[in-house]
């Protein structure tokens, strides 16, 4: 007996099975999911492969129509969550995105780089995808379940899902991408589930079992696209995945299918006509565009040579709002990263910052609103502590803020016994970035100079940094983006935990030790029930601004800008083409 | 010359192998790992250390130095980490490309340099002489990426003359003349910029080499015979001042490949120079090192040519 979620089509603020008041059904712990209906065009369940979309006549027609094939599933939930029809009835088409750097290969399960995933998501499927609120919705998972005790997800397969090349996908498949290619190759995925994950059963071809060593929360949130992408097995099994060819040519199950790679060039997508999705894709070929000058991209699209912009450099914002063609959109999330903060790491290793009233006092004395607003341009906000304020159901804005007060930094330095010397600076510190860091720096230089300390930059390139900073650990200040990722474990607890003060690059930089932090990371990831894990991450947020490890400055949110007969682009995640289309076509 | 073509071919092999030495130092010098991009974000340290042993970059330095270099010197120059492709054929793919810009842009920038720092010298004091010059001293000061984005905005932004990145239009699905005719017009930017900053120098040194020529007591005589002007200047003078142009294009051959990295970035142009630029960031050992030996080898077989043009050109050369 079955339980349906009261948040049918997903659409809630929850993720399915999480929602308060879903009535659960006595004996047993499966809730339901069922597939989100946004902008698709059906008649009926199945809808044929051809791109004709008539027979409908208006929108309340089409809707009415879609719904009747969700009877009696989904008739009781479909007058609040109504899906957005599109206006247009001209799918196909091309659309030219631009990247900054080349994917390399394609193969999303053996990589996090943001180049690969940017392209490759959109040829391959997770269990689950994301909404605009980052909840998980239904996707190569039809449903799933989680035992009471937390320890186990039972998930159901769609049916009819053909890989590119025809063959049938089956659970088999998503027990041997976990097991033989994400947990070996998958870097987060690898490190968030490898010593927590009893096993993956497959008790028959459409259901998959993951079962925990103990309950275990964020699990849905790492099966999108991006964290859990799932490839064929049987072009995988029985051989060296990392020098597989399929990673060139891949074999997937998304709405894209691979066509031609020109490496440093171009990937080029074409329709995949078998989409096990209804009605999707609506878009006939899609070209990744490699344009590693931001400025040439965004002039290339002003003329209209490409339709998408992953992100847009800070000062051509104004002018790309000025443009009627162009509409500029923020996204919190992205296969490049998701919830990312801009922070400060403090080496706690060594002095001046192994004392809290100087990590107090470079709180006060840097000034984050001139920052947002000169160097990022005001694309972002300013950060409060740890978690992203974009991330709702986790983040609190009940923390102790450190606004900025050069007066008070100063009494908290004096307080510190750093008084001035002959040479009127009270200490001096090595700043180690990136060079794409080096506007930030420099305005931080500036508001420390007014406190008479004095900063020495050390401006390397990217990979430099990394390893001066996380390997070396030779520098007082160092700035990273660390992104949270989807869910707070898989890209704040690393930050903070003690057992993760590694020579890898990422991990707990400063060196941050509180067995209390330890305990609360360690329950949050344990508790399956969200309002309880959200209070425990509440509690974090609360103790991290007062001791200080990090100094958390600017939440970015990047821009994507796209020209403004696109529609139905999913900018915050891995799968951007899966529903968009043009209003004509080119 | 036979005997001296021989005895500069023999000085090619340790010349290479010397240098893949040091380049391999050099490389391994730099801060950085290739795990840094290649794993992405969020690995632990145990798939760190699998990576390095895949990759073959846990072994000691001096035993990689030496497994590379049996294998360049068969002709394997390793696989690139990131491409998952061998390296000589990623190089090789990338020739074409790089070749048909840097080639259109020294052929256009020698022509251009050679004929204007040629009238020019043939009439000092003209407005064409005094405005070239001026030209070639701004443009030799001007920075490539510069004087790429500011053609880039100029042509392809406010007049809409020209496409604004790429080699090829992306939504361009034929081949044929369509394919042709779409290269060449996307060519046109940066092959003129990469032309621009090539010809102040091939200008500078041809006008001052023809205007030195053309003081010689044998242009004077060539003067006195009553030969045309256009014969002392084009056959007698000419000639007789390319050494030194002809120096500085064989340099400009040797860098032909890699040289262009700057324009290839700021248009897009999928060229060797791009791939090395990335490879550098990204700290691909085996792709840096290998264009480092093509460009190498390279350098070498244009110093090669460029003697032998030497030899071609001035007859004491010829039969020393």
């Amino acid at each position: 007996m079955l339980a349906y979620s009261a948040q049918a089509g997903c659409v809630g603020a929850r993720p399915c099975g999480w929602a308060a008041g879903n009535r659960k059904a006595p004996g047993t712990s499966l809730l339901i999911c069922k597939r989100d209906p946004t902008p698709l065009y059906f008649q009926g369940r199945r809808h044929s492969r051809s791109r004709n979309v008539k027979g409908l006549s208006t929108a309340k027609e089409a809707q009415e129509e879609f719904w009747a094939g969700f009877v009696p599933l989904a008739r009781p939930f479909a007058p609040g969550h109504a899906p957005r029809l599109p206006v247009s009835t001209h799918p196909g088409g091309t659309i030219v995105v631009a990247v900054t750097s080349d994917p390399g290969q394609l193969n999303p399960a053996i990589t996090t780089a943001g180049p690969t995933h940017v392209v490759a998501d959109n040829m391959f499927n997770g269990l689950i995808q994301f909404d605009e609120n980052l909840n998980p919705q239904p996707s190569l998972a039809e449903s799933w379940g989680i035992s009471p005790d937390g320890r186990a997800y039972t998930f159901k397969l769609a049916r009819g899902v053909r890989w590119h090349d025809g063959k049938p996908f089956t659970a088999a498949d998503v027990k041997f991408t976990f097991e033989e290619v994400l947990l070996k190759f998958h870097a987060r995925t690898k490190a968030g589930l490898e010593n927590v994950l009893a096993g993956i059963d497959t008790p028959d071809d459409y259901t998959v079992v993951f079962r925990f060593r103990e309950p275990y929360a964020p699990l849905l949130r790492r099966l999108d696209v991006v964290e859990g992408p799932i490839v064929p097995r049987h072009i995988y099994e029985g051989t060296d995945i990392l020098k597989n060819p399929a990673n060139n040519r891949p074999v997937g199950s998304g709405p894209f299918k691979f066509v031609e790679y020109v490496p440093g060039d171009r990937v080029v997508l074409g329709r995949n006509d078998d989409y096990f999705k209804p009605g999707l894709p609506h878009l006939d070929r899609a070209v990744f565009k490699v344009i590693p000058q931001p400025s040439t991209a965004v002039l290339a699209l002003e003329q209209g040579e490409v339709d998408y912009l992953w992100t847009v450099p800070g000062p051509d914002i104004p002018r790309l709002q000025a443009n009627p063609s162009v509409v500029l959109a923020k996204a919190p999330a992205g296969p490049g990263g998701s919830f990312c903060i801009d922070t400060l790491i403090f080496n706690l290793r060594r002095p001046p910052f192994d004392r809290l009233e100087v990590r107090r006092a470079f709180a006060h004395a840097i000034n984050r609103r001139q920052l947002l607003e000169q160097v990022y341009f005001n694309q972002g906000r300013i950060a409060t502590g740890p978690i992203a304020s974009t991330m709702t159901w986790a983040y609190t804005p009940d923390v102790t803020r450190y606004d900025y007060n050069p007066d008070e930094a100063v009494r908290l330095l004096e307080a510190a016994g750093y008084r001035p010397g002959p040479d009127g600076k009270r200490l001096r510190v090595t700043f180690v970035h990136a060079s794409t860091y080096a506007r930030t720096a420099e305005v931080i230089r500036d508001n420390l100079g007014r406190v008479r300390v004095e900063v020495e930059l050390v401006t390397l390139e990217f990979n430099a940094a990394v390893e001066r900073v996380f390997v070396r650990t030779d520098f007082d200040l160092g700035i990273a983006s660390y992104c949270n990722g989807p869910d707070p474990e898989i890209g704040v607890t690393r930050m903070y935990v003690s057992f993760n003060i590694k020579p890898i690059p990422f991990s707990n930089g400063a060196a941050y030790v509180n067995p209390q932090v330890d305990e609360l990371f360690a329950r949050a990831a344990t508790t399956v029930e969200e309002a309880r894990r959200a209070a425990i991450y509440h509690e974090i947020q609360r103790i991290l601004p007062g001791t200080f490890p990090y100094l958390w400055l600017i939440e970015t949110e990047g821009y994507r800008a796209f020209r403004k007969d696109i529609r139905d682009l999913r900018i915050w995640a891995g799968d951007l083409l899966e529903r968009a289309w043009r209003e004509q076509t080119r | 010359m036979g005997r001296y073509l021989l005895r500069r071919l023999l000085q090619v092999p340790p010349v290479v192998v010397g240098l893949l030495v040091l380049n391999f130092t050099l490389i391994h010098l730099a801060p950085g790992d290739p795990l840094y991009f290649l794993v992405g974000e969020g690995g632990d340290e145990s798939y760190y250390a699998a990576m390095r042993a895949r990759l073959g970059l846990d072994r000691p330095l001096p035993e990689q130095l030496i497994r590379y270099l049996a294998g360049a010197l068969t002709g394997d120059l390793g696989r690139s980490f990131r491409y998952n492709e061998p390296v000589l054929a990623l190089i090789l793919g990338r020739v074409p490309a790089t070749l048909l810009l840097s080639g259109t842009a020294l052929v256009g920038s020698t022509l251009a340099g050679v004929w204007v720092g040629t009238v020019a010298a043939a009439r000092p004091g003209s407005f064409l002489d005094r405005a070239a010059d001026a030209l070639s001293g701004v443009l030799a000061a001007v920075p490539g990426f510069w004087l790429g984005q500011l053609l880039l905005i100029v042509f392809a932004g406010w007049l809409g003359l020209f496409p604004v990145q790429g080699m090829v239009s992306p939504r361009l699905t034929g081949g044929g003349w369509a394919l042709l005719v779409d290269v060449a017009h996307h060519l046109v930017l940066p092959a003129g910029t990469l032309a621009f900053l090539q010809l102040a120098l091939t200008f500078r040194l041809t006008h001052q080499s023809v205007r030195e020529t053309l003081a010689e007591d044998f242009i004077r005589t060539a003067r006195a015979k009553g030969l045309p002007p256009g014969l002392i200047l084009y056959r007698h003078a000419l000639r007789n001042s390319l050494l030194p142009v002809v120096t500085v294009i064989g340099g400009h051959v040797g860098t032909l490949l890699a040289g262009a990295a700057v324009v290839e970035v700021v248009f897009a142009w999928p060229g060797l120079g791009r791939l090395l630029y990335e490879a550098v960031l990204t700290r691909g050992y085996p792709v840096v090192l290998g264009i480092f030996l093509v460009v190498s080898v390279m350098t070498v077989f244009a110093n090669l040519l460029t003697d032998l043009a030497y030899a071609y050109l001035d007859p004491r050369v010829r039969y020393a």
